[in-house]
């Protein structure tokens, strides 16, 4: 039956609408009105178990319910004897997993095979009282409504979860139910559309509202395809459409009937059939009121695709939907568009008959192209193949006489049109339309083909449409695999390796997975050596087992993240000591080891410095931890000290064994020497400063303080320098502002350091006529002419710079002094003098 | 202040690339449904605002921004979002946050996205914290920021010490996929060199990754890509930046493309909240003068004000329109003149400083080997507590210089900073030592031949008027651009010994497709991409482990000198001074795990 057969169109209002038979359905007496039905979205599978509720007459079937899944054609495809519960509603995802939601709140998904797509999932955790009354379906969510008229989401059967929606507070059930898909919703998420007295109640996750209408009660609700608009039928048999945010009130008709439909679906988006299944009556309605009539003496499942209705009965699968306007334009009775005369032409030019160039020439080279856009157009739309090529011929023969025409619309048209009459071939099963085609795109059939295990097919369309044969070809080694019985493992790795090898970038991990699973290790061994990917080996070797190996491809990687994820596993799997030996011999996750439990765990880090024989490593690990004892207490005190030095005991033990470390040995050694005077001084002093301060630090605390002999004492004990201790004490009088001790301290003997750090204290303690006695006594003439300048003594600075013969130094000194003039005038003398000897 | 640099004049469309950064978030962000709160790593606040606006972030639902820290976030809002860098610590704190949320009963949905990758050891952490399931984990895939329209950084802040200390090679995995999402977007680069460990490490990891995911094949737009291991050459920053912006970052530091500064230092009234200014070439005086030795950076400021005074002056006074309207252009330069002759002000209170001058002296006489009691003057610092940094420095040049210094002085300076600082810095010099940066003197010295062998030490140089990159530091060459250049003349191979005595391995080699179409990796023959006749090849130098801008104030020299083959694009883990780079050796992990 084709389209294009205008004698078959019915007209509402200005549009035509067809119906066409596309399959009879091969399977054997189906009763549909006493089974409950789910049709998948774009031409999907069929499943279908008894309804408990139906009478069925004991010879028909056998007592024992089963759920069947068959192709749109009716080809069975599985099935399997249902004992689970009373199934409320089945339904398909997106990806074609049978959802079947039970009475008491279970769900279970299956494959269009029949064997379990995932684990059952229980929408109340515990026991509850509220059974599910009712649900729909979107994407791979579905939404239910329970006894107790509460909704609950489960945003994603892949990985379920329940969401209770916000309670829309009714005490009696809503007399419909309907869903706005999230993608049409201004805030992105689900509402739900409940009829509730004679108002409807939006629920969403946060609030329930009502809006208030008085239309209802409503006994039937139903979204358009494109969530705009929400057709209802109310109680005293109306028709009504309403924009989905209750603004607009978009059309009414009166079908003088209080029997609500059985069912009320969108055909499209611009009219609405209505289904009254025992008067065996389907209605469509459009837009202005007009309606058209068809009558039925078998029952209907009504199936809402994006461009049409299908309509399921027991013998056969039909496609309800409106003629495309291409092909009304070329077929419409009495038509004179320019495309209807270039088919008309081409019929005449088969003909031999010259009236062909009559046509053309009637259609004027303007509207050519148009002309010849609409033939391919309705071809595309065509399920009549000898009609499709006749439309094809059509448009060739016109786009001779055009001067440009796109090339490329022809052929994608033609591959498309290809792909869809194979999949349309009743042992395929899938009844597409073009529309359909495009919005269900190319890669995501082909899923489907490979998930139907049609994979010739699929690998066929990939090939045809250009697309990667990746995925396909892994789906096939995959079935391969799980259905190769007893076949030797080489023979299976032959048969694989030699179709997949033609693709370089194809990763084998899946497929060595599905051996593993199988139970093939050696196999899947094999297939895992052509990965090309380690982050796809290192993951399976470590499920198959194969640790050592998984630490040594992940460490070939150079991706520290796979070392990690070996390293974790091995943890947790094997004895340390294995651990620490793999480790060992690689030195990657060996740093990477160390590092970690640097951070996170410092036992297992000494554990493995032990063993593995690093006694001055682990060492290290001891100091540290001897500081972290200082930072975990709170506040300074001498308490802890006594733990800290005993834990740097051990180190100083450990790095004793090893001549390199004398050193560390020494340094460990003082710090817990120093640790031990703080305590002592913190209790002779009473004050707690001087713990975890260094030995500087606690030298000029100690002359602060006032304390000479302690700081004496810490001189002696860590053979500090005479320079250095002479800086501290400076720097430490002059910060106590002691001067007259700052005095004696430099007559007491001729100093270890200039002069010049005597002046540097005073000066930074801003006392600078403390610090003139000292730059006197500076020799260093460069060291004294720069103190001189520090505290502003120009004249005096450009003396001694002149007395060193240091020009550039003069230099720098008048750029010092640039903002002031008579400085600058001065030093100008000096630079003067300096040019000229003598 | 909030800008962004301006990258319309990049030799490759950095533009673009920032454009795609910034869809990722967007997309990050829209994962989540609804209001929601931003929890940002703050060590990523910086870069973040190389490449977004907070409006950006408000129209996509952010409500708030908080870092990062053990608080617990009080918010009404029930998202939250984290943004971080894969850090095991930071996995803790957020841990911390959702266990308090649990107890306070606040029901919250939690997201964390990780920048660049999620890893295994953070997903370990909030496994074992138990709270693996509540929260979503995403990726925000960005790299590279670009900091200028040639300078582009990860800006892995620990990377050296991660590579040199723990031998943990996450960084160059990082650094790897950039440079494999840049080729993707770029084309393949067909000439490769490399010089050092980390170097042949990315090399390696790259090859394998063009081979698990071939590149697409587009054209290339950069000719050649030159690898530079920082452990090659730890001299050069550990040497005083002698640049306009080497000093502004070493004195003021430069954070994220800006610095800020006291409201006195540009002449406003003082106020403790600091000035942020960014630096980058959408200023176009900062353009002119970021990589000019400093010394001369007075000079050209004073000249430029002249000029204007004496275009004031000679203003006629019945001018047309277009004089009028080319002198007001001049005069749209004055408000950069006022910022970099403030700026260049407060540098010269730095400069002048003695202690800095005869700093540089000191480095001069390390650079040159000469015997002159560079070590007493390290054990005076050490004697008066100078900040610790800057001793190390020291101390580490000349360990570099000198080949290791004696046991004896070894031990002595050791003992010194332990007794000086606190004996819990023995692991920042275990860390040095690690490193190599300092260490005891055993075999021979190789510096003084790779300095005479590359001209590092120039002398009788004019900073005014340069012919040489030794003029980045007054008169030393860094020894990284040296090897670029080398690397640029082919002349790699006839200086093979020499290299030898730099650490780790060398290597030139090109990438192309074999026969199949697999990507394969050839002994070097140097490809020359086509390009119109006149237009200069696009050369992309990756430093591995931190860069200085002195350095690439150096590149930006050879590509500016006149009979220049070549063009410049630096990009890094990190940009870096000397100072910030040890800071991370001496931030010890049980330093930063406590002093957070």
């Amino acid at each position: 039956m084709a389209i294009s057969n205008s004698a078959e169109w019915n007209e509402l209002y200005n549009r035509f609408y067809c119906k066409l038979e596309v399959y009879t359905m091969c399977w054997p007496s189906v009763d549909i009105s006493k089974h409950v039905i789910a049709c998948a979205k774009f031409g999907g599978p069929i499943a279908t178990v008894r309804d408990s509720g139906k009478l069925l007459l004991l010879a028909a079937e056998s007592t024992r319910p089963k759920v069947n899944i068959y192709s749109a054609s009716g080809l069975a495809l599985a099935s399997f004897p249902w004992d689970k519960g009373k199934i409320v509603r089945m339904g398909w995802t997106d990806s074609e997993v049978l959802m079947c939601i039970l009475e008491g709140g279970d769900i279970y998904q299956y494959s269009i095979h029949g064997t379990e797509a995932a684990k059952p999932f229980s929408l109340w955790h515990q026991v509850s009282e509220q059974v599910v009354e009712d649900c729909c379906f979107w994407g791979h969510s579905v939404v239910i409504r329970s006894s107790t008229h509460q909704l609950y989401m489960i945003p994603d059967l892949r990985d379920p979860s329940t969401v209770q929606l916000a309670s829309p507070g009714l005490e009696d059930p809503p007399h419909s139910m309907a869903i706005i898909e999230p993608q049409f919703t201004v805030s992105g998420n689900l509402e739900v559309l409940l009829a509730v007295g004679t108002s409807v109640v939006v629920v969403d996750e946060e609030t329930a509202q009502d809006q208030k209408l008085e239309l209802g009660p409503l006994t039937r609700m139903a979204v358009s395809p494109n969530g705009n608009f929400l057709a209802c039928f109310t109680f005293d048999g109306k028709l009504r459409v309403l924009s989905t945010d209750f603004t607009k009130n978009l059309s009414e008709v009166d079908l003088h009937t209080d029997t609500p439909p059985a069912q009320l679906v969108w055909c499209g988006t611009d009219s609405v059939l209505l289904y009254w299944a025992e008067e065996g009556e389907l209605v469509m309605v459009g837009p202005y009121g007009d309606t058209i009539r068809y009558s039925y003496d078998e029952p209907l499942v009504l199936v809402p695709e994006c461009d049409g209705v299908r309509l399921l009965s027991n013998s056969l699968m039909e496609i309800l939907q409106r003629v495309p306007d291409s092909v009304v334009s070329i077929f419409g009775v009495g038509s004179t568009d320019p495309a209807a005369l270039l088919f008309e032409a081409m019929e005449h030019f088969e003909k031999r008959s010259a009236k062909a160039d009559e046509n053309i020439r009637a259609i004027g080279p303007a509207d050519l192209p148009a002309a010849v856009d609409a033939c391919i157009d309705a071809a595309g739309h065509e399920f009549d193949v000898p009609q499709q090529k006749a439309l094809l011929r059509a448009a060739a023969y016109g786009r001779a006489f055009c001067a440009k025409f796109p090339r490329d619309r022809f052929q994608e048209v033609c591959k498309v049109l290809r792909v869809l009459n194979a999949v349309r071939h009743y042992e395929t099963g899938v009844p597409l339309t073009l529309q359909q085609f495009r919005l269900l795109t190319a890669p995501v059939l082909i899923a489907r083909l490979v998930n139907a295990n049609r994979h010739l097919l699929a690998l066929e369309v990939s090939d045809w449409l250009g697309l990667s044969k990746e995925a396909v070809l892994r789906h096939w080694a995959c079935a391969k695999i799980e259905t190769s019985g007893d076949v030797a493992e080489e023979a299976i790795l032959e048969t694989i390796v030699s179709k997949l090898r033609t693709s370089a970038t194809m990763s084998y991990a899946q497929i060595a997975d599905t051996a593993h699973k199988m139970g093939r290790t050696q196999l899947a061994a094999m297939l895992l050596d052509y990965e090309p990917k380690a982050a796809e080996q290192v993951p399976l070797l470590i499920r198959m087992g194969e640790d050592e190996r998984a630490l040594a491809k992940a460490v070939d990687s150079g991706d520290t993240d796979l070392v990690y994820l070996a390293i974790f596993h091995l943890q947790k799997h094997v004895p340390e000591k294995e651990l620490f030996r793999m480790i060992q011999a690689k030195p990657l996750a060996r740093d990477l080891f160390v590092s970690w439990t640097r951070q996170n765990d410092p036992d297992a880090l000494k554990k493995y410095f032990f063993t593995t024989g690093n006694p001055a490593a682990a060492a290290e690990v001891l100091v540290k931890e001897s500081y972290q004892a200082a930072l975990e207490r709170s506040g300074r005190g001498s308490a802890l000290t006594t733990p800290r030095i005993k834990i740097l005991e051990q180190a100083i033990e450990l790095y004793s064994q090893n001549k390199e470390y004398a050193f560390h040995a020494k340094m460990a050694d003082e710090a817990a020497k120093l640790l031990k005077a703080q305590q002592e001084l913190e209790i002779s002093t009473r004050q707690d400063v001087f713990v975890d301060s260094s030995v500087s630090d606690s030298i000029r605390t100690c002359i602060a303080m006032g304390n000479h002999k302690a700081a004496q004492k810490l001189r002696v004990d860590f053979k500090v320098p005479d320079k250095r201790f002479y800086w501290l004490k400076i720097k430490a009088l002059a910060h106590a502002r002691d001067w007259d001790a700052l005095d004696k301290f430099a007559r007491e003997r001729k100093p270890p350091v200039s002069y010049a750090a005597f002046a540097e204290a005073c000066i930074e303690q801003g006392v600078n006529s403390e610090a003139i006695k000292y730059i006197g006594k500076i020799t260093d003439l460069q060291a004294r002419a720069e103190a001189f300048a520090r505290i502003g003594m120009v004249n005096e600075a450009a003396e001694a710079a002149t007395q060193a013969k240091d020009g550039e130094l003069l230099n720098r000194l008048r750029s010092t002094f640039t903002s002031n003039t008579s400085a600058a005038a001065i030093i100008d003398t000096f630079r003067d003098k300096l040019s000229l000897p003598g | 202040m909030a800008q962004l640099p301006n990258l319309d004049n990049a030799s490759i469309n950095l533009g673009a690339y920032r454009d795609h950064a910034r869809k990722e978030l967007v997309d990050a962000l829209d994962s989540m449904r609804g209001k929601k709160v931003l929890v940002l790593d703050p060590k990523l606040s910086g870069p973040l605002a190389l490449i977004v606006q907070i409006a950006l972030l408000k129209e996509h639902g952010v409500e708030n921004l908080y870092h990062l820290t053990p608080e617990p976030i009080h918010t009404d809002c029930k998202n939250v979002m984290y943004l971080v860098r894969p850090r095991p610590g930071l996995m803790k704190l957020i841990a911390g946050h959702v266990r308090h949320d649990n107890r306070e009963k606040l029901q919250r949905q939690y997201a964390v996205y990780f920048m660049p990758r999620k890893t295994i050891a953070c997903e370990k952490v909030l496994e074992d914290a138990g709270i693996f399931a509540d929260v979503t984990l995403g990726e925000f895939p960005l790299d590279l920021l670009p900091f200028d329209e040639d300078v582009l950084s990860l800006e892995l802040d620990a990377a050296y010490k991660e590579l040199l200390v723990d031998g943990d090679r996450s960084c160059l995995y990082d650094v790897a996929k950039a440079l494999w999402r840049l080729q993707a977007v770029f084309g393949t680069i067909p000439n490769v060199k490399g010089k050092g460990r980390a170097a042949s490490h990315v090399a390696d990891l790259m090859a394998r990754m063009r081979r698990e995911q071939p590149l697409p094949q587009i054209p290339p737009e950069i000719d050649t890509m030159v690898l530079i291991d920082r452990q090659v050459d730890m001299i050069t920053p550990m040497c005083s930046q002698l640049t306009y912006e080497g000093l502004l970052d070493e004195f003021i530091h430069i954070s994220n493309g800006s610095v800020e500064v006291d409201p006195t230092v540009m002449g406003q009234a003082a106020n403790p909240k600091k000035i942020k200014i960014p630096l980058n070439s959408t200023d176009k005086l900062y353009r002119e003068l970021r990589d000019l030795n400093f010394g001369v950076v007075g000079n050209i400021l004073r000249q430029k004000a002249t000029a204007m005074r004496e275009d004031y002056k000679d203003l006629p006074q019945n001018q047309s329109v277009s004089q009028l309207k080319d002198f007001v252009k001049r005069l749209n330069i004055l408000p950069e003149m006022t910022r970099h002759t403030n700026l260049a002000q407060h540098l010269t209170t730095f400069t002048t400083n003695p202690a800095f001058l005869s700093r540089l002296n000191i480095e001069q006489s390390m650079l040159e080997v000469r015997p002159e009691a560079p070590s007493e003057y390290i054990e005076e610092m050490i004697d008066k507590q100078e900040p610790l940094p800057s001793v190390l420095r020291l101390l580490c040049l000349l360990s570099l210089t000198c080949g290791g210094l004696p046991r004896k002085q070894f031990d002595f300076l050791r003992r010194e900073i332990l007794q000086s600082y606190g004996f819990e810095y023995t692991f920042t010099l275990n860390n040095l030592e690690k490193a190599g940066l300092l260490r005891r003197q055993d075999g021979r010295n190789t510096y003084p031949a790779v300095r005479r062998a590359l001209k590092l030490v120039v002398e009788g140089q004019d900073d005014s008027n340069p012919t040489d990159i030794s003029y980045t530091f007054s008169g030393y060459a860094p020894l990284s651009i040296r090897l670029i250049q080398q690397a640029l003349q082919d002349r790699w191979k006839s200086m093979d010994e020499l290299l030898r005595s730099l650490p780790g391995p060398h290597f030139e080699k090109t990438q192309a497709l074999d026969a199949d179409g697999t990507p394969v990796e050839h002994e070097a023959q140097s490809i020359s991409v086509d390009r119109p006749d006149g237009q200069r090849s696009l050369v992309l130098v990756v430093f591995l482990g931190g860069v200085t801008s002195a350095e690439i104030s150096a590149l930006r020299f050879l590509s500016g000198q006149e009979n220049s083959k070549h063009e410049f694009l630096a990009a890094t883990t990190k940009l870096v001074t000397g100072t910030s780079l040890l800071q991370t050796l001496i931030d010890d992990d049980w330093r930063l795990r406590n002093n957070k």
